[in-house]
């Protein structure tokens, strides 16, 4: 084609020179025929006609220029595409066009502030362009200049509404820890476009977060009938099928997922804990198996595959796991005490209490177990400072709803031990003296291990079944936040985390007393 | 799987709408949807089809009309078709339409499929300062080189911009100017623009055979409505960007609606008694095809959906593409009062959507590169397209095809169904659960105590190592040192580098010597034992040696070298070297 191009351009200079006045052609005759191969995707023949009318204009037709800097930087020749776009604004000075692309080039190798000089100096040219004002308001980000940002975007969304400045607008807010503010954004961007899918999943993951539970799957829900293929929406809204115990109608959206995304850790564990919830035990370690092979060091899959293998019994398997990444040290303790390891479980016992500053429960463990080696003295030791975490709490915050059987099995011990009569609890003696009836009617009271490990694993297994799919809905949060997810930096977590724990101490305080 | 089989049974359903009336794929056609027309021609109630075919993009550009399956002319473009369109001109009888061609700054007007009128763009405004320098020039009261200086000082900032002669000026090498200048300087200065897109518009009644005007669009960003018999110039619009697609709708005498797609993604709505857009609508991509289907615009965009919106610019829906859209075109049967937009994808698919519900589907053999949907021949619901290849695709609509409006939503997806690959554990593996259970008490204790042993062994390793001062690195606090060893070449000769540090503060080391300690059968070394300078702190010291490999069995060995200080048994600092096996045989 080209070198026929050649011929004809050799009949043209043959034609200046003989001829009078010959017609120049007009720079601008292909434009309409690269725009219409280029908007079409066929970046090859746009090519090829793009190299004719240059060669033919000696590079003077700008918007062959424009085309080719355009389809180099599809290419991800982003450096040459920045170097075509800055001679098309030699070319044209005037065209706010021009210098976009240029700060987009310069945008795309990371030059954020070259970029933002050359956004404004095209703002100069046209005032009223939102692409503009967007693009500036994606540079602050990367430049964490978030007031800045915020102004910008929100002049763009003044100029005209896009879904993509929302999404930016909501992410500063995430950035800057504000989830409040970020739903609010969401919700009008969810009123102007109704349909996006992708607005309504972090809508919901949102209110998820904050703990909203019927939006959140109110949106999520949305999304699905627009979507049914969003992953991040069948992972939010499977978990919290998961957590009312609707297993079968998690498993069919978990099944949809699978076939997409069939390598996602926080799916597969998922799925692991659905089968466990259904007493699916042997198919739920092969589920949490895979995903720990996908992902090998997250510490939910870790946790959730101890807790199953502790149902399970195969206490010395999930010693393993838990103590890898000890999140819950309550089950890695129930552990060891089916282990009969005592040297370890004083250990952990020691961590827990460096640990939790705050809870008594832990300590009270400690005295029982300690008191269950026979080591009296160092029993009554972690007794006392027990008494005085009570003691502190009940100055702080007058929070003394203390749960009937920790302040049972405190006055157990302290009389075994012989503690004295200056505990609080000697104080509280005869409120919760029914309770204290009710459990001495239980053949409990005797220093002889009691009860039988499956009634646990059973009382471990409803808990954890409750408690398990909390978890995991962090996961596509910290996607959305876009934190570098460690698993304590995402902003849900601390509140699942309690949620969570509540049961497993219920069930940890029941094995001590079991052994009392 | 029943829903797959459902699938299969919906696209072989969705083919027999269709009947296959012809297909070339040899038809050697180039063109778009906006340079094909149905036209009457002859005025025989007989459409046919008139196709302005690029040739090869370069040449033999060819208007081409086909009749039936054949092709009845072909006659000779001057340039590349930009658009094409049929219009009745004028009232006589037989109303025999016209066929329009716009290409260049030109509108070739065809009658009878002869040419009959040519009708040329207005020329620009020329910049007078321009139009000065230029005349200055003529009269040789300035040289070349002036007049280039000039030219672009205008360049740089004038509002207008140059015309192509001053453009083509300076692109001009020094020799080249004078002659340039002589010829051309005699000739008037004009600026022309280019037709980037046509369209027609009913003069002043709604009827299907009434009289139209031609709209065009301009490259820098013009709109004119033309009078179809004197072709003057009636209306005048401009965009602030270069229109790429356009539909027209009204009449010009009562009240019209340009609907145009600009080369800057953005859709602008003209009106009748505004010379500006009424109405914008950005997108967030390129617009490839614009199609109006009754008050509602839809537009095909590069991100692979279709949008649908309203007459004022109003977002109404959108719909995602399985590919990239090639090209769109409108379908309407008023028989049938069925409206649906075409659509081609780039997946080699034609799809007809109403609204954003996805009717039918058509699998064709190559890209669809252009549609158009019309009265052919005598049969109303003629379906035509051609692909990328070059082939021309006719397809009737047949008269029992049914196409009934499906909820957009598709139910659960297939994959719902689909079976979970829970990975399955063997009998070996539950036996193992068993004997867990049973014995877990015994196997953690047995696991403690090898951990204990392989903390202990580690440990004591370690111990040794320190204690015989094995390591690389140098744990005295009087000589700090560490050293790591290089080994270079193929063999029979290595070169041994070794590289020694030493990494205290301010404190030089003296008296150093470096042994080696090798098996003398298989290496020998010219200097197996040598003093070491004097270590500044911080610096590194490359100390070389060779190596020779005696031995052509290809086997290998390690050599350790120690650290010494003089006057001391124990080493400072050993480092063992695995020796590569030597590939080349020693000579001698």
């Amino acid at each position: 084609m080209s070198r026929f191009f050649c011929a004809l351009l050799h009949t043209y200079i043959d034609a200046f020179l003989l001829s009078a006045a010959p017609d120049l052609p007009i720079l601008e005759r292909r434009n309409w025929l690269i725009h219409l191969h280029y908007i079409r995707k066929d970046y090859e023949t746009c090519k090829a006609i793009i190299k004719e009318q240059l060669h033919e204009t000696q590079g003077m037709c700008e918007y062959a220029v424009y085309v080719q800097a355009l389809i180099m930087r599809l290419e991800g020749k982003i450096q040459q595409s920045l170097e075509l776009f800055q001679s098309c604004a030699i070319l044209n000075p005037k065209s706010s066009d021009n210098l976009k692309q240029v700060a987009r080039s310069l945008f795309l190798l990371g030059k954020h502030k070259a970029a933002i000089e050359v956004y404004n100096e095209a703002a100069r040219l046209n005032q009223k362009d939102w692409e503009i004002s967007h693009n500036l308001g994606v540079c602050y980000i990367y430049t964490k200049d978030f007031k800045s940002a915020e102004e910008q975007l929100n002049l763009a969304l003044q100029l005209n509404k896009h879904d993509l400045t929302y999404m930016m607008l909501g992410k500063i807010h995430l950035l800057q820890g504000d989830t409040e503010k970020a739903i609010d954004v969401y919700k009008s961007a969810v009123e102007f476009s109704p349909e996006n899918t992708e607005l309504l999943t972090t809508l919901g993951l949102l209110y998820m977060q904050l703990g909203k539970y019927q939006k959140a799957f109110e949106h999520l829900g949305n999304s699905l009938t627009y979507d049914p293929n969003n992953f991040k929406a069948i992972l939010a809204a499977g978990s919290m099928m998961q957590t009312h115990g609707d297993y079968d109608v998690a498993m069919n959206k978990y099944r949809v997922a699978a076939y997409s995304v069939p390598e996602s850790p926080p799916l597969w564990n998922n799925i692991g804990m659905c089968f466990f919830g259904k007493k699916k035990y042997v198919a739920a370690i092969s589920c949490l198996k895979r995903a720990n092979y996908l992902s090998p060091f997250d510490w939910k899959i870790l946790y959730n595959l101890g807790l199953v293998h502790l149902t399970m019994q195969q206490y010395a398997s999930a010693f393993l796991l838990l103590q890898i990444y000890p999140s819950d040290l309550r089950l890695l303790l129930f552990t060891l005490t089916n282990l009969d390891d005592a040297d370890n479980g004083r250990r952990s016992h020691e961590q827990a209490v460096l640990l939790d500053e705050s809870n008594p429960l832990v300590n009270l463990n400690f005295a029982v177990f300690l008191y269950n080696q026979g080591d009296k003295k160092a029993a009554l030791l972690q007794l006392q400072e027990m008494e005085r975490k009570v003691n502190a709490q009940v100055e702080n915050n007058s929070n003394t709803d203390f749960d009937p059987e920790l302040v049972e099995m405190a006055q157990k011990l302290g009389t075994a031990l012989q503690a004295g009569e200056n505990l609080y609890w000697s104080k509280l003696g005869k409120d919760s003296k029914t309770s204290q009836r009710s459990s001495s009617s239980k053949p409990s009271s005797s220093q002889q291990p009691l009860g039988t490990n499956q009634a646990l694993g059973q009382a471990m297994s409803s808990a954890a079944g409750y408690s398990k799919s909390m978890q995991i809905t962090a996961e596509p949060e910290a996607d959305v936040s876009s934190a570098p997810s460690p698993p304590t930096v995402t902003p849900g977590e601390p509140e699942d985390e309690d949620e969570e724990t509540a049961e497993p101490q219920k069930v940890a305080r029941l094995a001590f007393s079991m052994r009392f | 799987m029943s829903s797959g089989s459902q699938e299969l049974k919906d696209t072989s359903v969705a083919s027999s709408k269709w009947l296959d009336a012809h297909y070339d794929p040899v038809a050697n056609l180039y063109t778009f949807s906006s340079c094909i027309a149905l036209s009457d021609l002859h005025g025989d109630g007989e459409n046919k089809l008139v196709v302005g075919d690029l040739g090869t993009g370069v040449c033999n550009m060819k208007l081409k009309v086909y009749r039936g399956t054949g092709l009845l002319s072909e006659s000779t473009l001057l340039d590349l078709p930009t658009g094409l369109v049929s219009f009745l001109m004028d009232l006589h009888e037989p109303r025999t339409p016209a066929i329009a061609v716009a290409s260049g700054p030109f509108i070739y007007v065809y009658k009878n499929l002869r040419p009959y009128f040519k009708f040329t763009l207005p020329s620009l405004e020329v910049n007078p300062l321009e139009q000065d320098v230029w005349s200055q020039a003529k009269e040789d009261m300035i040289d070349p080189m002036t007049l280039k200086e000039m030219l672009e000082g205008l360049r740089d900032k004038a509002e207008i911009p140059l015309s192509v002669r001053s453009l083509r000026f300076l692109m001009l090498e020094p020799q080249e100017m004078e002659n340039f200048v002589l010829l051309h300087k005699e000739q008037p200065i004009r600026r022309q623009t280019v037709i980037t897109c046509i369209g027609t518009l009913k003069k002043n009644m709604a009827d299907e055979d009434a009289v139209s005007c031609l709209v065009i669009g301009t490259e820098n960003g013009d709109v004119y409505i033309l009078d179809p018999e004197a072709f003057t110039i009636l209306y005048k619009m401009s965009l602030p960007s270069t229109p790429t697609l356009m539909d027209v709708t009204g009449q010009f005498d009562v009240e019209f609606r340009i609907t145009v797609a600009c080369r800057n993604g953005n859709i602008y709505i003209l009106r009748r008694d505004s010379p500006k857009p009424k109405y914008c609508i950005e997108l967030s991509s390129h617009p490839v095809a614009l199609v109006r289907m009754g008050k509602n615009v839809v537009v095909g965009c590069t991100h692979e959906t279709l949008h649908g919106y309203t007459q004022k610019g109003k977002k109404l829906w959108t719909a995602y593409l399985p590919a990239p859209v090639t090209t769109m075109a409108l379908m309407d049967l008023p028989t049938r009062g069925f409206q649906a937009v075409l659509v081609g994808l780039a997946n080699c698919e034609v799809h007809m959507y109403r609204d954003k519900n996805l009717v039918s589907s058509i699998k064709t053999p190559d890209v669809v590169t252009s549609i158009c949907f019309g009265r052919y021949g005598r049969e109303d619901g003629t379906l035509i397209m051609t692909t990328k290849g070059g082939g021309l695709i006719v397809k009737i609509l047949k008269r029992t095809a049914v196409f009934d409006d499906r909820d957009s939503a598709p139910g659960p997806p297939i994959a719902q169904s689909i079976r979970l690959n829970v990975p399955k554990k063997t009998k070996l593996y539950v036996d193992q659960t068993l004997r867990e259970r049973e014995n877990a008490v015994a196997m953690h204790r047995a696991f403690q105590m090898d951990l204990s042993r392989l903390r202990l062994a580690a440990a004591r390793a370690y111990v040794k190592a320190l204690e015989s001062s094995l390591t690389p690195m140098s744990a005295s606090l009087t000589e700090p040192l560490k050293m790591n060893a290089v080994v270079q070449g193929l063999g029979p000769s290595f070169k041994l580098t070794l590289n020694i540090q030493n990494t205290a503060a301010c404190r030089p080391v003296m008296n150093l010597a470096i042994s080696f300690l090798y098996d003398e059968n298989l290496y020998s070394m010219r200097t197996a034992f040598f003093k070491i300078p004097l270590l500044v702190p911080g610096l590194n010291y490359p100390i070389d040696t060779f190596v020779e490999c005696l031995s052509d069995k290809g086997i290998s060995d390690i050599i350790k070298v120690f650290v010494l200080r003089e006057g001391k048994s124990a080493p400072l600092l050993t480092a063992h070297i695995n020796m590569p096996v030597s590939e080349g045989l020693a000579l001698n």
